[in-house]
């Protein structure tokens, strides 16, 4: 399969803090990706370093096989479609904004007419064509800025927090929308989030970063710390792990691993804990718990265990996972 | 108190009935500014823009080079380019001490510190997100200039406005360079300068009061173009 995207040994610091530290990152063509991390977690810095507004300090990427040393060419630059988090749009029209991105990127004029017809229905804005940008509202705007980056049919389209700020109305059209351009043959489509779920729903794949690395845990219980002799030690809390790594800065719990129970349990689990139980929030199917061991845990239980354990708010838990249910990173 | 009343009265009816003498000045005034603003300008945004959109050795000096300029006295600006032009001086052959060629050349010197670094202010209190924005819709070098340009443009004229006022009122170099030549050289400024020390002081009141109706209509035009811009 084509590689849309090779990363290797890609460091950037800025300001003397590491804020992307990723040795290896290979971004199949034709997938949807969701990248999920926490506020500060490197996403941003990630995406601009994918759409090449951004350079790193050290190491190499690669666009379609191709290894980009300093800024793009003409061919290479129309292929990646960008949306910033706060996307800003030129003064005039917005077909002014669209028009003026095919004439940047060299698209013959006759064909402008109809791209930007396509690009607007796409997004379902072609009732804004003629709104002047800075009378949009913050959805139409964000909408109007995907327009303007698929205009010219690009084959990456990277959108950084294209949900937030949205209501559901709007996050459920553009939910729509990726789906449908993913559908279509070869286009890449990378965009950020917190909302864990919401990557997990429209996406084929997940990337998730913490402090500037990636990894393949999913977010929820991530500690930062120091590991030693297979004891990761929070500055909190100690937590068993079967890992030898020592260069390893944070451990990741999967939520599903973890047992709860009323009373403290007899078994052969290496990691016992106990706290109290500060939240109970609904999740999809499941239900979140969140657990104050010192450091906070979260736990996914089913709706059936919830009223099995007769759980409360501010009642002491405990909380058991096996060594092995610590993923180092 | 009655003697600058008096010779307020005079200079407002030397304005009103339209004195050739005066308009022939006030004529020169402009053409000599405008010329000075547009040469100026031509290099000076262009420069500052570039100079502000890409980060090279040197930047730092640049700055500094152009804070000092901005400050340099016209006098001294004169006093250099009447040393180049003048007879014996390396451009003399130009022949063009003395005449509004001269004059225009000091003004732009004069005004291009200015205009320079109020474009590259322009482009620093643009949008943060302007030129990514441009950059990542595949602007090359010279369309991510214009574009910057364009998108800055009420800020680019408050510059060639504010280095046109400059020149205009400019009297030091105008008259090193110009010479003070009636009908030729003789710009408002210089004329002031003379008519005063003659003792025809309504003649230079009323040109100092179409400097400060110029100065009024020019900051007016600004202060409407940052209205326009907020």
């Amino acid at each position: 399969m084509t590689k849309a995207y090779q990363l290797n040994n890609i460091k950037l610091s800025y300001q003397h803090v590491v804020r992307l530290d990723i040795p290896a990152l290979t971004i199949l063509a034709g997938q949807c990706i969701a990248l999920l991390g926490e506020n500060g977690a490197g996403k941003s810095t990630l995406l601009k370093l994918l759409a090449f507004t951004a350079q790193a300090d050290e190491g190499m990427i690669s666009l379609f096989d191709q290894q980009i040393n300093s800024s793009l060419n003409t061919q290479q630059r129309q292929k990646i479609g960008f949306v910033d988090q706060h996307p800003y749009l030129l003064p005039g029209s917005v077909e002014d904004n669209l028009k003026l991105a095919l004439k940047l990127q060299g698209i013959a004029a006759k064909k402008h007419q109809l791209l930007i017809k396509q690009a607007l229905t796409q997004t379902k804005t072609a009732h804004l064509a003629d709104k002047a940008s800075n009378t949009l509202s913050g959805g139409e705007l964000k909408r109007v800025a995907i327009a303007r980056a698929i205009v010219y049919q690009p084959d990456v389209l990277l959108l950084d927090e294209p949900f937030s700020h949205l209501d559901q109305h709007h996050i459920q059209h553009l939910e729509a929308f990726i789906i449908d351009f993913a559908q279509q043959a070869n286009k890449t489509v990378i965009f950020s989030s917190h909302d864990r779920l919401q990557g997990v729903a429209i996406a084929d794949d997940v990337i998730n970063l913490v402090a500037g690395k990636t990894t393949a845990s999913p977010l929820l219980n991530v500690f930062h710390g120091s590991l030693s002799q297979h004891i990761f030690n929070t500055g909190k809390i100690q937590i068993n792990s079967t890992s030898t790594l020592t260069e390893s800065h944070h451990i990741a719990i999967d939520p599903r691993e973890i047992i709860i129970s009323a009373h403290a349990l007899q078994s052969s689990m290496r990691n016992s804990f106990s706290g109290r139980l500060i939240l109970i929030a609904e999740e999809e199917e499941s239900v979140r718990l969140t657990v104050d061991c010192g450091e906070n845990f979260h736990v996914l239980i089913s709706p059936e265990s919830l009223n099995n354990l007769e759980l409360s708010i501010g009642k002491t838990v405990y909380l058991s996972f096996k060594s092995t249910a610590v993923t180092v990173f | 108190m009655n003697y600058f009343i008096d010779s307020l009265t005079a200079a407002a009816e030397l304005i009103v009935s339209f004195d050739a003498e005066i308009y022939q000045l006030v004529l020169t005034s402009v053409v000599i500014s405008i010329t000075a603003a547009i040469i100026a300008a031509s290099i000076a945004i262009p420069a500052g823009v570039t100079m502000a959109l890409n980060s090279f050795h040197g930047k730092a000096f640049i700055q500094h080079l152009l804070n000092t300029l901005m400050a340099m006295p016209t006098v001294v600006i004169g006093l250099l380019l009447y040393g180049l032009l003048s007879r014996q001086g390396p451009l003399g052959h130009w022949e063009l001490l003395y005449t509004p060629t001269a004059i225009i050349m000091a003004e732009a010197i004069l005004i291009f510190p200015i205009m320079m670094n109020l474009a590259i202010t322009a482009v620093h209190s643009a949008d943060p997100r302007l030129v990514p924005t441009l950059i990542t819709l595949g602007a090359k070098p010279f369309s991510l200039m214009i574009n910057v340009i364009r998108t800055t443009r009420l800020a680019m004229l408050a510059a060639i406005i504010t280095g046109f006022g400059r020149a205009i009122g400019e009297v030091g170099a105008a008259m090193m360079l110009g010479g003070n030549i009636e009908g030729f050289t003789r710009t408002m400024t210089t004329a002031i300068a003379l008519e005063t020390s003659k003792g025809e002081f309504e003649f230079g009141l009323a040109l100092g009061l179409l400097l400060l109706i110029i100065a009024f209509a020019l900051n007016f035009i600004l202060s409407w173009l940052n209205l326009r811009h907020d």
